[in-house]
């Protein structure tokens, strides 16, 4: 099988335009985001993707099939845009550069509620290979946080099921406020989950002093 | 003539063969899926006959959501004694109330895993009950936290965030350790809150 051309990953809306699969991806992603999963059909996709049913499967096996497809590419999605975001700001202050990636990221959801639904919301809810995808697609997001945090107050290391507990926390609040219908609000919560992610290392009075600046 | 053994009460019977079914769905949810699990399933791994189930409960999904509720019942009076019985600050009332949590998760590992787990993906109306018991830990977390200057989404992050990491643990098949993530999950969770001003806790506790 060829290897994956680099750049492939993600899935800008002009690849979007251009590719059969990629269209059915697209189609199955605002369809769940429209309908949930129990009633998202194979129908349903090829009718948002304007493919037909057979030429959904030459791509695809089943719905649960296009579904993990669609899912890693949410991932990568995302994925792209919280490394750009801390790449770009490689020479700031650590906590900066958290605030930056979680900008970009937060941003990233609101304008594309329907990338936000299946990323945070569908992963959990679809069934058990689904299930560990969003627990893997989360536990990859750490390093970003942690990488070039400083040492907690007192000087002890913030232990790793710390680390664990801010993303997985931020993920779980994330998608709690997409699947009451809020997506559109999410930057409201910038602040907030700014303060969560930095009190570990830096201690709440000093997360508080940074997001108030901000 | 004497019975070769004593009957035991009819209700006693009805009430332990309810309970074993009730595990034994949280058990094969938790190896293999609610999905996955057939109504034989549970009535082999329960030792009931088919009919029982069928007295008791409406199907699969009513056996399911009837064992939620219980696992939850179970799970919300232990966290709320836990607080109760603990004088003294609200640090202490919350590191108890989540130390009776833990507990609850190392001593019935399938269930955590039915309540915590599955029941996200089993069927609509278990996923709603998932959300509505999160929203009640949030509750309760929020009414013994002290008030005071912050986001008012810090108790949901919270939660999420130890459910988290319980998630993991329960999938790595650690769930009968969760009692050792209490100092780090104690200092998670108390941390926002250092520093801020010492007011009475919020509300009373609602009965």
């Amino acid at each position: 099988m060829d290897r994956l051309p680099r750049g492939r990953h993600g899935l800008s809306p002009e690849f979007v335009a251009q590719n059969q699969r990629e269209r059915l991806i697209a189609g199955l992603t605002s369809a769940l985001y429209e309908v949930g999963y129990q009633k998202t059909t194979v129908s349903l996709i090829g009718q948002r993707a304007a493919v037909s049913k057979s030429d959904f499967y030459k791509h695809f096996e089943s719905k649960d099939d296009c579904f993990v497809a669609a899912y890693d590419a949410a991932i990568d999605r995302i994925r792209e845009c919280v490394v750009a975001a801390c790449d770009q700001h490689e020479d700031e202050e650590w906590a900066e550069r958290v605030r930056d990636a979680i900008v970009s990221l937060v941003t990233l959801l609101q304008k594309d509620p329907a990338l936000a639904g299946i990323a945070l919301v569908e992963g959990l809810r679809a069934g058990r290979g689904v299930y560990d995808r969003y627990q893997a697609a989360v536990e990859s997001f750490i390093p970003y946080l942690h990488r070039g945090a400083p040492p907690a107050p007192d000087g002890v290391a913030v232990p790793e099921a710390t680390d664990e507990a801010v993303v997985g926390g931020i993920a779980s609040l994330l998608g709690r406020r997409v699947l009451a219908g809020e997506a559109e609000q999410l930057e409201q919560l910038v602040p907030a989950v700014l303060e969560f992610a930095l009190t570990p290392y830096l201690g709440s009075a000093e997360a508080r002093r940074i997001v108030s600046a901000g | 003539m004497k019975p070769s053994r004593p009957e035991l009460p009819r209700e006693f019977v009805a009430v332990h063969k309810r309970r074993r079914m009730i595990d034994a769905i949280a058990e094969l949810s938790a190896e293999q899926g609610y999905e996955a699990t057939k109504i034989a399933d549970i009535v082999r791994r329960a030792g009931v006959a088919r009919k029982t189930l069928y007295d008791n409960f409406d199907g699969k999904e009513d056996l399911f959501l009837a064992a939620f509720d219980l696992y939850l019942g179970e799970v919300r009076k232990e966290v709320e004694d836990a607080c109760d019985a603990t004088g003294g600050a609200w640090q202490q009332r919350i590191e108890s109330g989540l130390a009776a949590f833990l507990r609850c998760v190392a001593e019935r590992p399938a269930a955590a895993r039915m309540c915590m787990i599955e029941a996200l993906s089993a069927t609509p109306a278990a996923s709603t009950r998932y959300d509505a018991a999160v929203r009640e830990f949030v509750e309760m977390l929020k009414q013994n936290a002290p008030a005071g200057a912050l986001p008012e989404t810090i108790e949901e992050t919270l939660v999420g965030g130890v459910s988290w990491i319980l998630n993991q643990q329960i999938r790595r098949g650690e769930a009968t350790r969760a009692a050792d993530l209490l100092p780090e999950l104690s200092e998670f969770i108390l941390s926002p809150y250092h520093g801020v001003e010492n007011s009475p806790v919020k509300a009373g506790r609602r009965k």
